[in-house]
């Protein structure tokens, strides 16, 4: 916040204008972050009679229940898309490290031609359109009878993320001096073991990074669980959540109960894996 | 295929063994070739023809002229154009503002920093919900607020009238995006010398001059990299829309994106879909070229 020098006031003055702006633009920005959030907590925590008392929206928890979950756990399926959320971000933050971790190695371990455009290649299908991509895997996976199946869903999620976990091994293992894996090497340790006991280890932090990325894109998908699965039995949370609106059965209080569930394991993620999220950040943008 | 790899390898170490060589490329190829190459060239030569999932029949351009002389067409490249640059401006001046008053060591600049990290990884869905809720015009909060402060006689339905659903679209996603922005700008000026401002100081620089000679030179390929890349990404973001207008009203909000899911699975014309998705495979083709020509990112990974 620069403010235009200005001869009006003496510097000490000028000092203390500028520590108030400060201080006020930190404030309007922290509202504007922190009402949408406390309105999904207060909502979802009492009961609708309460939220809607006398016409206006009462923001001022009175009670605390746990009615909203209760209406949401006996009417709707939620407990079934959480399951198959569970089940498919497991397994394509599984596979988007994995492919990480491996293709992270070799790009930074041995030397070949062609590997700017290697980078090229990661980089774009980093910057690509989820929905230009879901089109045509959609075709594919119709023709092979593979819509509505994990497996088909966990590629799809893990195409979107693997580029970026990919880049971010590769920036990764070249912090990783190779003088570490040669002195194992004198000592008769074989690559793989080297890779395994040395490398690894040192690179946890790179990994996990990579990991809770690919967990966030799977956690936060709509576009491709849309997509992909059709059949109301293989729903994810967000796919099934976002058709509670239309239902009138289900009311803000509910919806804002789910918003609060599908919070929670992002919520514990940067609860306690903050560092290790800071440090994908100064390495490349985050989706 | 291995073989004609190791000739062209060098192992930059003592010895290349060809087993760990296989392990980390083949996943890695293979998982191109099944997750991006194939379903691209697919969707490329699927664009060529009229109903090409159950019936193809050639049509060759076909598909792309009728896109493109569809008088609509325009509009909607026109919506991703204003929602992309909207979204984008509008949460890297948010961002640039926090980060340079986290910068400043304010009092409660950490908690600052990690409430930030909220908006970010809270998925979507739940991002829409809030705003819905907010700018609900029965029970929404801002119109409780508005009235109450006597700026409107009769609430607003900002998702669903045409002058406000644009607006009401671009704000939920700058809530949810302006961390982005916030991050990458803090960590790049948590890099600048602190030396640098005080020699300024001494100098009898003011506090613009310091900005402006010290800390906007440091931000710049920052700025550029989130304007790119994440103008790039707001071009193509589909569910956010999706979720809060459907495109509507009157397609008042429909980009291109939501456009290809319309032709897909709407009017279930799979040619033009595709045809679709193949002009904005060009547009982001290009993006990128700009991208690397003015980055050269993979400069990074050269050694």
């Amino acid at each position: 916040m620069a403010t235009a020098d200005s001869s009006w006031f003496d510097h000490r003055t000028q000092q203390r204008l500028q520590r108030i702006a400060l201080y006020v633009t930190a404030l309007l920005i922290t509202t504007f972050v922190v009402v949408p959030v406390y309105l999904m907590v207060v909502i979802a925590l009492q009961s609708p009679a309460a939220t809607f008392a006398g016409g206006q929206v009462n923001l001022i928890p009175s009670e605390i229940t746990a009615r909203n979950f209760l209406v949401l756990l006996d009417t709707t399926e939620t407990v079934r898309y959480f399951t198959n959320s569970l089940i498919v971000t497991a397994s394509s933050t599984l596979l988007s490290t994995a492919i990480a971790i491996a293709a992270g190695y070799g790009l930074t371990r041995f030397e070949f031609r062609g590997k700017s455009i290697a980078a090229r290649a990661v980089l774009f299908s980093y910057m690509f359109s989820p929905i230009v991509l879901a089109i045509p895997l959609y075709v594919i996976f119709y023709s092979l009878g593979l819509l509505n199946s994990y497996f088909a869903l966990t590629l799809a999620l893990t195409a979107i993320s693997a580029p970026f976990t990919i880049w971010l091994m590769w920036q990764y293992f070249q912090t990783v001096p190779l003088s570490l894996e040669e002195a194992a090497w004198v000592r008769g340790a074989s690559r793989f073991r080297t890779v395994w006991d040395v490398v690894l280890p040192v690179a946890q932090p790179g990994y996990i990074s990579a990991a809770i990325f690919a967990f966030a894109v799977a956690w936060n998908d709509f576009t491709m669980a849309r997509i992909v699965m059709s059949n109301d039995d293989m729903y994810t949370i967000n796919v099934g959540a976002s058709l509670f609106l239309d239902r009138v059965t289900i009311g803000w209080g509910e919806t804002m109960a789910v918003s609060l569930l599908i919070s929670i394991p992002p919520f514990l993620i940067a609860l306690f894996l903050q560092r290790y999220l800071l440090q994908g950040f100064s390495v490349g943008g985050l989706e | 295929m291995s073989v004609s790899l190791k000739n062209r390898l060098r192992p930059s170490d003592l010895d290349g063994s060809t087993w760990l060589l296989l392990v980390s490329f083949v996943p890695l190829v293979a998982f191109f070739i099944v997750v991006w190459v194939v379903p691209i060239a697919y969707a490329l030569g699927m664009s060529l023809f009229q109903n090409p999932v159950r019936n193809p029949t050639f049509v060759g351009l076909g598909n792309y002229i009728s896109l493109l002389t569809e008088p609509t067409f325009w509009g909607f490249l026109w919506n991703s154009v204003v929602y992309a640059i909207a979204t984008t401006g509008l949460s890297l001046i948010l961002g640039l503002g926090l980060a340079l008053v986290v910068n400043q060591k304010i009092r409660g600049g950490a908690a600052l920093r990690t409430l930030m990290i909220f908006p970010y990884l809270l998925p979507t869905l739940v991002v829409i919900f809030m705003w819905k809720f907010i700018l609900d015009p029965n029970i929404g909060v801002l119109n409780q607020v508005l009235e109450n402060a006597g700026f409107i006689d009769e609430p607003i339905a900002f998702f669903s009238t045409l002058t406000w659903a644009m607006p009401a679209v671009v704000i939920t996603s700058v809530w949810k995006f302006a961390s982005f922005a916030f991050f990458i700008l803090l960590a790049r000026l948590q890099a600048i010398d602190p030396d640098l401002y005080e020699r300024a100081r001494v100098e009898g620089a003011t506090t613009w001059q310091a900005f402006r000679d010290i800390t906007m030179p440091h931000l710049r390929g920052a700025i550029l990299i989130i304007l790119l890349v994440r103008g790039i990404w707001m071009f193509n973001k589909f569910d956010i829309i999706y979720l809060t207008t459907r495109g509507g009203p009157l397609q008042q909000t429909t980009t291109l994106p939501i456009r290809v899911f319309q032709i897909a699975f709407n009017e279930v014309n799979f040619g033009e879909a595709t045809a679709l998705a193949g002009i904005m495979f060009f547009l982001l083709a290009a993006a990128a070229i700009v991208y690397f020509r003015t980055f050269a990112p993979e400069a990074e990974v050269a050694h």
